[in-house]
C-alpha cells in the first residue's frame, strides 16, 4: 500500500477525533468514578482481582462471550442473538483488522488513532495486497456482517415480534439520535469505501459498488462528502453515547470484571448500582418478563424504566417503581447483562428516611428458647405465612411422623418473623435484630437440621443466618430425599397430573427446581407450565411489593394461573404458603402444597 | 401536703382537641385506611401482637383518638411479616400503611 | 307471534321459581320450570328450620310443591344456550330439546361460598370445622361423624361475605340471623355446651330478629364476641383453636372448640351469570344480576321479556323472595297485557 497524502491528514477526520476523545474521556472518568465510589474493601477486592490470573481469564472469556458474541442472547432467540453479535463482533473485527492493516502497511501512522478507521481514504493500492485477497476480503466480509445485523435491527424496530419480543422499550429522544446515527455509520462506511475502492482497493462488496457508482457518478469529488458523512455519523454516535442506552457497551466491560470479583450493590446510586444502571441496554426483555406487565398501567414499572429514571434522577418515579415491584427476580433471570432489578430496588428502599423505626432488642425470646431447648434432630420453623395455611402445617407434621423423623416445631404458638419481609422493605438493620433473636432460639434447640415450609423464610435463613453446622432445608427437598432413601413410601396415583409452580424465592431465589419435581413424580405425572423453572411467573401475592393493592394483583394471579394450566393438570402444586393462599382464591382447580400431595399418597 | 392520691386529668377523649394531623396525612397518602371496619383480623393474626401488643386496628383508632404514644409503641414492634395484609377483608394494604406511618413525623409531614 | 297462552321459562325451581310459577299459572300463563338438580325446592329444601319462628322448611316447600304440581317441570335439566329472537327466546336444553318462550324469569338463586377457599379456617382439613349447610344437613339427617357431643361450639360470621379477598364484598344479609338460629339450636341440642358467635357487625334488621338475638343472650347464654376469626389451629387433642381479637376489649382471644361452624356467604349463581350474558342482561358490580331499577323495578331487567325473582339479584330472606316472586309474576302479567 502506498500513502496518498504526505500529511496523513484531512479535515474530515476532525468530527471523529472529537467524538472519540469525548467518549474515551467520558468513559474513563465514569469508570474511575464508579471504582472510587466502591466501599474500600470492595475496591481493594476488585483491583486485586484485576491482577489475579484466574480472574483475568474469567474476565476475558466473559467479555468475549457476552459483549461480542452475546451467547446469552443466542440462547434466548437466534435472530436477536445474530443481530447483536453480528454488529458487535463485526464492528470489533473491523477495528482490529483496521489496526492490522495500518501496522502491516503503514506502521509509522499507527500513532494517528483515526488512521485505522479511515485507512481506505489515506492509501492507494499496490500489488502488496494481492488484489485484496485476504485483508480486504475480511474487511468487506465483516462490513457485510454488520450491515446484515443493521438490517435486522431496522426490521426489529418495526416488527419486534419476529425476534420473539412482544413489547420493546419506548426510546427517549437521545436514544433515537444514537440509534439512527448507529444505523447510518455502516451504510455510510460502505458508500465511502466504495467511492475510493478504485484507488485503495477493495473486495467483493466495495469493488462492484465502486464499479456501479462510476457508471453514472464518474466524479471523484463524491468521495470526500461521504467520508465526511461517515466521520460525522461516528462523531454523533460517540458524542451521544454516554447519554443513551449505548453506554451499556463500555459499562458492561467494567460490570463483568466487577461481578466476577463478587462486588454487590452497597449504595442505591453509587458504585456498582451506578454501573448496573449504565449497563442496561434498554432492550426491554424485562418488560415482557415482568409479571406486572399484564396490566397496561404497569408497563413502565419494570427494570428498564427504573434504570432510565435512575439516570434521569426522577425521584418520584424511582420511589414509585421501587415500591411497586414484586421482587420476583424474573427481570434479572432474563436480563442479558445481568442487571439485578430486585437488589437495585431494595437498595432504593433502604435509602428511605423514617421518623420511627421498629426495634426488637427488648424482645425476650428465652421462653421460646427454653421450649425447644435440647430437642436436637429436626427443628421445623413454620413461619408466619404457614400459620395461615393449616393444611401445610398438618401435612408436613404428618409426613415427618410417617418417615420416623425426630422433630420439634419451633413456633407452635407463632414465633418471630424470619426477617426477610423486613429486608424486602429495605429495613435491613431491623431484620438483623430479628435474625439474632431467631438464631438464639435455634442454637438453644441443638438441632442439626432446620426445616422450612416457606421459601421466603428459607431464603433468608440460608443467605443471612449464621447457622454453621446446621443444615437449612426446604421441605420439598427434605421430603424428596426421604422418598429417595425409601423412608417415605409414596404411592404413585395413575392418571394424576400435577403441575409444579416454582415459587420465586425457591426457584430463582435459591435455585431449587428439580427436587420438588422429583418428589412429585413419586405421586403422579408431573407436567410443565408454559413458562417454568427460572422463567416461572410470580403468583402476584409476593411480599416484595409494598404498594400494589389486592385488586391490582388479581390480574397477575390470573395470568400466572393461565400459564400453569396450559397442560391442563388436575392439581396445581406449589411449595410456598403465600403462593398457595394467593392461587386458591382464584384457581379453577385444586391448589395444593407439595406436602399435602405427598402426605395423601403415603 | 400529700393526701395519698392526686387528681389526674380525665381519661375521656376530647375529640375537639385531638391532634389528627398524622391520621389526616396518612389517609391522604393511603386512602384505603378509611375503609377499616375494625374487625380485628389484623390484631388476631399479628406475629408481633403477643410480644408488643401491635394491632393495626388499634393504630388506626389510636391516631384518631390522639393516643400517639401508644401508636408509636405498637408500630415499633411491627415485623412487616404481612399476615395482616393477607387477612384484611377490606383488602387494605396494611404493610404499606405501616411503612407510610413510620415515615410521618409528629406534624404529619413525610420525613426527608 | 304470541300464543293465546304465552310460555314463561322459569329458570330454577327453588322457592322463587315455584312461587312465581304458581302465580303465573293462576294468571293463565304457561310457566315451564327448568331445574338443574333432581328435585325442586332449592336451598330452602335442604334447610331444617327457618328463622324467626323455627318453622320447618318443609312447611314452606311442601305447599309450594303441591300447588305447582300441574306446572311442567324439567328436572335435571340445564340450559346449554339461550337465543334471542324477536319478542321471543329460544332455550336450548341439555336433553337436546329446545323451548320457545315469550318471557324468561331468572329464579336462579345463589351459590354458597366454598369455605375451603378460606385456607386459614381449615375447612376440609380439620374434622371439626363444618359449614352452616353441613349443620342443617345434620339437623335433618343426624348423619355427620364430625358432630359428637360438643362441649364448645363456635360460629364464624361473614365467611366469604364482606371479604374482598374471597371475591365478595357484599353482606350476605341472612347469616347473622342464621348463626343465631343455629347457635340456639345447638344450645338446645347440647345444653352444657358453651356457644360462641364471632361477628364483625351484627345485622339483625328483620321482623323479630332482635327478639331472637335477645333470646340467644338471655335464655341461652350464647357468647357474642366482636372480632373476626383470623386463624384456626389444631390443639394436641385434635380440637380446634380459634384465634380472634375481642375488639371490644382490645385483646386477642383464643378459644379451644369441639366444633366450628362457618357461616358461608351468598354469591350469585355462576350459571346465572352465563345465562345473563346470553340473554343480554347486565351483571352488576357485586356479581349479581342487575335490575332495571333497584327501588321501583327490582324484578325487571333492562331487557323486555326478561325478569328476576329472588336471590339472583342479591341475598334475600325467604319472605322477601316469595314476595318478589309474586311481584315478578305480576310484572310479567303486565308485560303481556301491554303487548296484547
Amino acid at each position: 500500500m502506498r500513502e496518498r497524502f504526505a500529511s496523513g491528514f484531512d479535515p474530515f477526520v476532525i468530527p471523529f477525533v472529537i467524538g472519540m476523545i469525548f467518549v474515551l474521556g467520558y468513559c474513563l472518568i465514569a469508570m474511575v468514578r464508579v471504582v472510587c465510589q466502591l466501599p474500600k474493601a470492595d475496591r481493594k477486592r476488585f483491583l486485586l482481582s484485576l491482577i489475579t490470573p484466574k480472574y483475568i481469564w474469567m474476565n476475558v472469556r466473559d467479555i468475549f462471550l457476552n459483549c461480542l458474541i452475546h451467547v446469552k442472547l443466542w440462547k434466548r432467540n437466534k435472530v436477536l442473538g445474530y443481530m447483536h453479535s453480528s454488529i458487535a463482533f463485526g464492528w470489533f473485527m473491523l477495528i482490529v483488522l483496521g489496526h492490522l492493516e495500518v501496522m502491516l502497511f503503514v506502521p509509522e501512522r499507527i500513532r494517528f488513532f483515526y488512521y485505522p478507521i479511515f485507512f481506505n481514504y489515506f492509501v492507494a493500492e499496490t500489488e502488496q495486497t494481492l488484489q485484496g485477497a485476504l485483508l480486504m476480503f475480511l474487511m468487506d466480509f465483516f462490513l457485510l456482517l454488520v450491515l446484515s445485523g443493521i438490517v435486522l435491527a431496522i426490521i426489529k424496530r418495526f416488527v419486534s415480534r419476529i425476534v420473539g419480543m412482544r413489547r420493546t422499550t419506548r426510546l427517549s429522544v437521545l436514544d433515537q439520535v444514537g440509534l439512527y446515527s448507529l444505523w447510518a455509520i455502516f451504510p455510510l462506511r460502505l458508500l465511502a469505501e466504495s467511492f475510493t475502492a478504485h484507488i485503495s482497493g477493495g473486495s467483493f462488496l466495495t469493488i462492484p459498488a465502486n464499479w456501479v457508482f462510476r457508471q453514472f457518478l464518474g466524479n471523484d469529488l463524491n468521495a470526500l462528502p461521504t467520508w465526511w458523512a461517515y466521520s460525522i455519523a461516528l462523531c454523533i454516535f460517540m458524542c451521544v453515547l454516554p447519554f443513551t442506552r449505548y453506554m451499556h457497551i463500555p459499562a458492561e466491560m467494567l460490570l463483568i470484571p466487577m461481578r466476577n470479583a463478587g462486588i454487590k450493590i452497597r449504595h442505591p446510586r453509587k458504585g456498582f448500582a451506578l454501573l448496573e444502571v449504565y449497563s442496561c441496554p434498554a432492550c426491554g426483555v424485562c418488560i415482557d418478563a415482568c409479571p406486572m406487565s399484564v396490566r397496561k398501567a404497569n408497563l413502565r414499572d419494570c427494570t428498564v424504566y427504573l434504570n432510565r429514571m435512575l439516570r434521569r434522577g426522577n425521584e418520584r418515579r424511582i420511589a414509585e417503581i421501587s415500591d411497586k415491584c414484586l421482587l420476583c427476580g424474573k427481570c434479572s433471570a432474563v436480563c442479558q447483562v445481568g442487571v439485578q432489578g430486585p437488589e437495585l430496588r431494595i437498595a432504593q428502599r433502604e435509602r428511605r428516611k423514617f421518623a420511627l423505626s421498629p426495634s426488637y432488642a427488648d424482645l425476650d425470646v428465652r421462653p421460646m428458647a427454653e421450649a425447644v431447648a435440647g430437642s436436637g434432630g429436626v427443628l421445623y420453623f413454620a413461619g408466619c405465612m404457614t400459620q395461615l395455611t393449616p393444611s401445610i402445617l398438618r401435612a408436613t407434621g404428618s409426613l415427618l411422623d410417617k418417615a420416623g423423623v425426630s422433630w420439634k416445631m419451633m413456633d407452635p404458638d407463632g414465633g418471630l418473623c424470619c426477617g426477610r419481609p423486613l429486608m424486602m422493605a429495605g429495613r435491613t438493620e431491623q431484620a438483623r435484630e430479628l435474625i439474632a433473636k431467631n438464631v438464639e432460639i435455634i442454637r438453644a434447640s441443638g438441632c442439626d437440621t432446620l426445616l422450612l415450609s416457606c421459601p421466603i423464610c428459607y431464603r433468608v435463613f440460608k443467605e443471612e443466618y449464621p447457622l454453621e453446622g446446621i443444615r437449612v432445608v426446604h421441605h420439598s427437598v427434605f421430603f424428596q430425599e426421604l422418598i429417595a432413601a425409601g423412608k417415605l413410601p409414596v404411592q404413585r396415583e395413575d392418571g394424576l397430573r400435577l403441575v409444579w409452580h416454582d415459587p420465586c424465592e425457591l426457584g430463582r431465589g435459591c435455585g431449587i427446581y428439580e427436587q420438588p419435581r422429583a418428589a412429585l413424580a413419586a405421586a403422579g405425572e408431573v407436567v410443565e407450565a408454559g413458562k417454568n423453572h427460572a422463567e416461572s411467573i410470580c403468583c402476584g401475592g409476593s411480599l416484595g411489593s409494598l404498594s400494589l393493592s389486592f385488586e391490582q394483583r388479581r390480574p397477575m394471579t390470573q395470568n400466572a394461573l393461565d400459564n400453569l394450566t396450559v397442560a391442563d393438570p388436575d392439581q396445581i402444586v406449589t411449595g410456598c404458603p403465600l403462593c398457595l393462599a394467593t392461587f386458591v382464591r382464584a384457581a379453577d382447580r385444586p391448589v395444593r402444597d407439595i406436602a399435602e400431595v405427598l402426605n395423601e399418597h403415603c | 401536703m400529700d393526701f395519698g392520691f392526686k387528681l389526674s386529668p380525665s381519661s375521656a377523649v376530647n375529640l375537639d382537641t385531638v391532634d389528627r394531623r398524622r391520621y389526616d396525612r396518612l389517609v391522604q397518602l393511603q386512602p384505603d385506611a378509611l375503609t377499616c371496619i375494625g374487625c380485628g383480623s389484623c390484631s388476631a393474626t399479628c406475629t408481633s401482637a403477643s410480644w408488643t401488643g401491635m394491632s393495626v386496628r388499634k393504630v388506626l383508632l389510636g391516631l384518631q383518638r390522639g393516643r400517639d404514644e401508644e401508636v408509636d409503641k405498637m408500630l415499633s414492634g411491627c415485623m412487616l411479616c404481612g399476615k395482616c395484609t393477607m387477612v384484611c377483608p377490606r383488602g387494605i394494604n396494611t404493610r404499606q400503611l405501616i411503612l407510610t406511618l413510620c415515615r410521618l413525623d409528629k406534624n404529619g409531614e413525610v420525613v426527608r | 307471534m304470541v300464543n293465546r297462552q304465552p310460555v314463561v321459562a322459569v329458570i330454577g325451581a327453588g322457592i322463587a321459581g315455584l312461587e312465581a310459577a304458581r302465580q303465573l299459572a293462576a294468571l293463565g300463563y304457561k310457566p315451564v320450570l327448568i331445574e338443574k338438580s333432581s328435585a325442586t325446592g332449592g336451598h330452602v329444601a335442604q334447610w331444617n328450620r327457618l328463622f324467626p319462628d323455627m318453622t320447618p322448611a318443609a312447611d314452606v316447600i311442601e305447599p309450594l310443591r303441591a300447588q305447582t304440581a300441574g306446572v311442567k317441570t324439567l328436572l335435571g335439566t340445564e340450559i346449554s344456550a339461550i337465543n334471542r329472537l324477536k319478542d321471543e327466546y329460544n332455550l336450548v336444553l341439555s336433553d337436546g330439546s329446545s323451548l320457545l318462550c315469550q318471557a324468561v324469569l331468572f329464579a336462579t338463586g345463589f351459590r354458597l361460598f366454598d369455605a375451603s377457599k378460606k385456607e386459614e379456617y381449615g375447612y376440609g382439613i380439620y374434622d371439626r370445622v363444618i359449614t352452616n349447610r353441613d349443620l342443617e344437613h345434620w339437623f335433618n339427617t343426624r348423619e355427620d361423624q364430625r358432630i359428637r357431643q360438643p362441649k364448645a361450639v363456635g360460629f364464624v360470621h361473614c365467611v366469604g361475605s364482606r371479604d374482598l379477598k374471597a371475591g365478595n364484598t357484599q353482606c350476605s344479609k341472612v347469616c347473622c340471623i342464621t348463626a343465631i338460629k343455629q347457635a340456639i339450636e345447638m344450645k338446645e341440642e347440647f345444653p352444657d355446651a358453651e356457644v360462641y358467635c364471632f361477628y364483625m357487625d351484627l345485622r339483625l334488621f328483620g321482623k323479630k330478629y332482635e327478639d331472637f338475638y335477645i333470646k340467644a343472650q338471655r335464655d341461652h347464654g350464647i357468647h357474642f364476641i366482636r372480632g373476626r376469626v383470623s386463624e384456626v389451629g389444631e390443639a394436641i387433642d385434635g380440637r380446634v383453636v380459634v384465634k380472634a381479637e375481642d375488639t371490644l376489649n382490645g385483646k386477642p382471644v383464643k378459644v379451644t372448640l369441639d366444633l366450628l361452624v362457618l357461616m358461608a356467604g351468598i354469591l350469585c349463581n355462576p350459571d346465572a351469570q352465563r345465562y345473563a350474558r346470553e340473554t343480554g342482561v347486565a351483571v352488576d358490580e357485586d356479581g349479581f344480576l342487575k335490575s332495571r331499577d333497584n327501588l321501583a323495578a327490582i324484578t325487571e331487567s333492562s331487557r323486555p321479556g326478561v325478569f328476576f325473582a329472588g336471590a339472583c339479584t342479591g341475598a334475600k330472606t325467604v319472605p322477601e323472595t316469595l314476595a318478589e316472586a309474586r311481584s315478578a309474576a305480576l310484572a310479567i302479567h303486565q308485560y303481556f297485557s301491554k303487548r296484547v
